[in-house]
């Protein structure tokens, strides 16, 4: 009897969490559909995000009150947010590896332990902190002498990285302070699943005559692949929804698209907490309602990168037993 | 009482002393901690408040203003929400918002004026001749670069670079948008048709342009980027002039080219300030005269008529009144610093009679 109410308590408590998810997900798709009613799917696809006239008088349109010339449209939003963190994890990936190795491998025993808990102290750091640093270092830094070196070499050759390289205020530099936001999931992540595998793999391998290098690529590493795929996409998720940070360092473009790296972008994320004062002025609060939405496609992009994760990690899974087999 | 025994009644007593004792500590603290205000937004007036503010709270100890420059959407719509008893905004409401929360006053505390700023290096001591038309091609990107021929049409002898213009815009909901964005409706039709003003408009899409949040990450952005062009409260001139930040001289109604100072926004004060409504709900852009500075505006307190209580309200009339006071608030000593112009006396008198209905 204890034990059945236990169990009880215990689905209830773990319940709780999916209905969380689930019902943040509902109010967001409750609450913004009149916006999505007025702004159809071309809200995807639509580049253009336009409160309206906000002093003069609310019209009828498609029987929805709202501002004469108020559209609303995120593509430049759902690219900039996309393009940011794809760079961000582009950087952070080969970096992260890079650390976990080295933290695992090569780094003294003694030594080891302070370095990871720098890596892992990293991770805590609030993200506005890293935007402030940003504002302040990375922007005139990478603005005045990265970026016009980039632009000189590969730019070149590719016309995405060409000049003008602009003020540091832009997507590349959004990419790399995300970066370097992420990179201490995957380096601590992998740098524990490297540690953790069992020395037996190591000498096994070392003993049919590979090299340290051989043993840690083809043995080492390989094993850990799950555990990279889930750091990855963690970061991924971190990447996506980054708000402080990008808000600071992207430029907020408004209403265009980059048409090379250097250029202002803005993240849905971002655009939310920017936007929010502006769009509570609108009397007919469909602008506040299509922030929402906003809010709404964020949390199904993030949904499914994380499903297909998942679905990566259970192909990966059959994969690799029916080669066993 | 008598009912009770002894030890319940020991502890009924204790009670009592221990609640009076808070009560009267609360009490001691409230007297003490006294009246607390709340301002909250425009960038632009954020300097004033804050020279405003130590001086009468040092003559008025009963009263506690808290200043917060957060952008005048964030004004209008705190001070709408009652999170802030005073929402700064360089914009008045509009028509249906005010129509939606008809207890809103829009109560004029100074007059300020706005500046357009550019970073050309090696120009910055020269003062562009720019116009409305001008500023609307070059934010609606139909003026690309430094050297276009309209630009150089109005800067004849000027060596006007081949770089391409950075237009910076504010990102928060903001009154320098607001009457930037009025400027060019009001001198350029086709800018009225599209983007028309507001305190957040839909810029159009020009590449590389930069948003920036208040005038300090205006002056800021401004500052980091060659070749950009950004508008800036004239509060912020010092900081406009330390960045080595160069200045416009704007096109005003009658054709001339004007720089903003004391005598060219007077000019434009005493040009549209008789047109001022009761409700004190009106753009002062664009003004005729030929001395007037086209780009100025009220700098507004935006408040509400009906307040929670009595004492609330109170300390606004006090410290309202002492802020519009020609010898107070509206004193040079305070105006001159922040760049802005005191109110005329049938300003002061309007703006007086709307605080006067604070409840």
């Amino acid at each position: 009897m204890r034990a059945m109410k236990f169990r009880a308590w215990l689905a209830l408590i773990a319940g709780i969490l999916p209905a969380t998810l689930a019902a943040i997900v509902l109010f967001l798709a409750f609450y913004s559909w009149p916006a999505m009613h007025f702004n159809g799917l071309g809200f995807v696809v639509r580049d253009t995000w336009n409160l309206g006239n906000l002093y003069a008088n609310p019209i009828m349109r498609h029987g929805t009150q709202v501002q004469p010339g108020a559209t609303y449209g995120i593509l430049f939003l759902i690219v900039g947010t996309l393009l940011s963190t794809l760079i961000a994890l582009a950087i952070a990936l080969p970096m992260g590896i890079g650390a976990a190795i080295f933290l695992a491998e090569a780094v003294p025993e003694r030594l080891r332990l302070w370095i990871s808990f720098f890596v892992e102290l990293l991770m805590a750091i609030p993200s506005v902190v890293f935007g402030l640093w940003g504002y302040v270092v990375v922007i005139p830094f990478l603005g005045h002498h990265f970026y016009p070196l980039i632009a000189q070499s590969l730019g070149k050759a590719i016309p995405f990285f060409a000049a003008p390289t602009g003020s540091g205020y832009g997507l590349l530099t959004a990419g790399i302070v995300l970066s370097l936001m992420i990179v201490p999931i995957i380096a601590a992540t992998l740098r524990d699943a490297l540690v953790s595998q069992p020395a037996s793999l190591r000498e096994a391998a070392l003993g049919l005559g590979a090299t340290r290098f051989e043993a840690l690529w083809k043995v080492m590493l390989p094993g850990t692949r799950k555990t990279l795929i889930g750091a990855t996409f963690l970061a991924l998720g971190r990447a996506l929804g980054e708000t402080m940070a990008v808000l600071m360092v992207s430029g907020n473009a408004l209403n265009y698209l980059p048409h090379r790296i250097y250029d202002p972008v803005s993240t849905m994320a971002a655009f939310i907490v920017s936007q929010l004062d502006s769009a509570l002025q609108d009397p007919t609060g469909l602008a506040v309602r299509s922030l929402a939405e906003i809010a709404f496609v964020l949390a199904i992009i993030s949904i499914v990168v994380n499903a297909l994760a998942r679905l990566l990690l259970l192909v990966w899974n059959n994969s690799q037993r029916s080669v066993v087999v | 009482m008598s009912m009770k025994s002894g030890p319940a009644r020991r502890r009924a007593s204790l009670v009592l002393t221990t609640a009076l004792a808070l009560c009267s500590v609360m009490g001691a603290r409230a007297a003490m901690a006294q009246q607390r205000l709340l301002e909250t937004g425009s960038s632009l007036l954020y300097p004033l408040f804050n020279l405003w503010v130590p001086v009468y709270t040092k003559t008025h100890p009963g009263v506690q203003i808290t200043t917060q420059s957060t952008g005048s959407g964030t004004g209008i719509s705190q001070a709408m929400s009652g999170i802030a008893q005073i929402g700064a905004s360089d914009a008045y409401m509009s028509d249906f918002l005010v129509k939606q929360h008809p207890t809103m006053l829009n109560i004029p505390l100074a007059i300020s004026s706005q500046m357009i700023n550019y970073n050309l290096p090696g120009l910055n001591r020269v003062h562009l001749k720019l116009s409305g038309p001008l500023l609307a091609a070059m934010y609606s990107g139909r003026v690309r670069y430094w050297d276009d021929a309209m630009i150089r049409r109005l800067n004849p002898g000027v060596r006007l670079p081949h770089e391409q213009i950075v237009l910076v815009h504010r990102t928060d909901g903001s009154g320098d948008t607001f009457i930037f964005t009025q400027y060019l409706s009001f001198s350029t039709p086709s800018w009225m048709n599209s983007v028309s003003y507001g305190t957040s408009v839909s810029w159009p899409a020009v590449e590389g342009g930069i948003g920036a949040e208040g005038n300090p990450g205006m002056v800021n952005a401004c500052k980091g980027t060659p070749y950009s062009l950004a508008y800036i409260g004239i509060s912020y001139k010092k900081a406009t002039e330390a960045a080595g930040l160069g200045e416009a001289a704007i096109q005003n109604r009658a054709g001339n080219f004007v720089m903003p100072n004391p005598q060219t926004v007077q000019a434009a004060v005493d040009a549209m300030a008789p047109h001022t409504p009761r409700n004190e709900r009106i753009s002062l852009i664009f003004a005729p005269g030929k001395d007037s500075y086209p780009i100025i505006n009220y700098e507004y307190a935006i408040v509400n008529a009906a307040q929670p209580n009595a004492a609330t309200a109170a300390a606004l009339r006090e410290f309202f009144n002492w802020a519009l006071s020609p010898i107070e608030g509206n004193s040079e000593r305070f105006m001159t610093p922040v760049g802005f112009v005191a109110l005329p006396a049938p300003i002061v008198a309007l703006s007086k009679a709307q605080i006067a209905a604070i409840h």
